[in-house]
């Protein structure tokens, strides 16, 4: 699905490095960066800098405070706001200048590997946390309303990661292969079309992938 | 018939009726969103977020046949 990526260098033999881990390295130094320069100057009343993130960080509590509760946000808050941020990063990438154009630096949502991953670390996430949550309910859940439901709520549990890593991978490639279709058509121009409406989707996608983790992550811990 | 030319056919009907359900699903969405909010128009905020994230869920189904759709011109 969609085109191998081209491996750089190999790392002890073994590790792939290719354009998207460069990316995400770029990501981890850009996102740490700007956490240091906020936590040294960090004041009781907040300047301009500490302002902006302060609010971000806050909307972020509302959305999930909507669906979890404030308790439960709280207590995952560093899982589920991680994984938006790394998701709006990434996706946002995709249309700085120059991204996608060589091997180096890739879009790291525009390829599979990425999105499935995220949907395995989903996966073990929500596992995890309903075990440690409350076991016997866990376990009692598989066969609560009926006992040969089991097959289709395992499969169930299959299913709702893949869902979740094929819409990322779907849309973020999606927009990188339209706009690449219509420079070919038309090359002055015509991207730009295509660019806009990706401000919208990519922050629209990032928004529903963390909704849908934490509506899981919900029902799992009862 | 070749076999690129089934694969390129198929790549078409896939992507043309994959659009049909969920384009029917969003306007029905979006009718009843603009009917909440001209009734209360207080809750036009909540009712906003709740349609723009109901309409992802359901473009959503449409990326999968996309999806298929380029898995089968990279085929060809």
């Amino acid at each position: 699905m969609g085109e191998k990526s081209e491996v750089i260098i190999s790392l002890f033999g073994i590790l792939d490095v290719t354009g998207e881990v460069i990316t995400m390295w770029i990501m981890l130094l850009v996102i740490a960066l700007l956490s240091l320069i906020v936590k040294k100057n960090l004041k009781e009343r907040p300047g301009k800098f500490q302002n902006i993130i302060e609010t971000g960080i806050e909307y972020l509590d509302n959305f999930f405070s909507d669906i979890l509760g404030k308790k439960k946000s709280r207590k995952y808050f560093t899982f589920l706001a991680s994984l938006f941020i790394f998701i709006i990063f990434s996706n946002y990438s995709g249309l700085i200048p120059g991204v996608g154009l060589t091997d180096y630096v890739k879009a790291p949502t525009a390829s599979l590997s990425v999105t499935a991953a995220l949907g395995v670390v989903t996966f073990l996430f929500l596992q995890i946390s309903g075990i440690r949550h409350n076991a016997k309910h866990y376990f009692k859940h598989f066969v609560k309303p009926m006992f040969f439901m089991l097959p289709l709520l395992l499969l169930d549990e299959i299913i709702k990661p893949a869902s979740l890593a094929l819409r990322l991978y779907g849309n973020i490639f999606g927009e990188e292969t339209v706009t690449e279709e219509l420079y070919h058509i038309f090359p002055i121009g015509a991207p730009v079309v295509m660019m806009v409406l990706s401000l919208l989707f990519c922050a629209l996608q990032a928004m529903v992938f963390t909704m849908l983790v934490s509506i899981y992550l919900d029902e799992v811990t009862e | 018939m070749t076999n690129s030319s089934i694969i390129a056919i198929a790549a078409a009907i896939a992507i043309a009726i994959s659009t049909l359900g969920p384009s029917i699903g969003q306007g029905i969405t979006a009718k009843a969103a603009m009917e909440s909010i001209a009734r209360q128009p207080d809750a036009a905020k909540d009712i906003r977020s709740t349609l723009i994230i109901s309409l992802a869920l359901m473009e959503a189904l449409t990326i999968y046949g996309l999806l298929i759709a380029f898995m089968l011109i990279s085929k060809i």
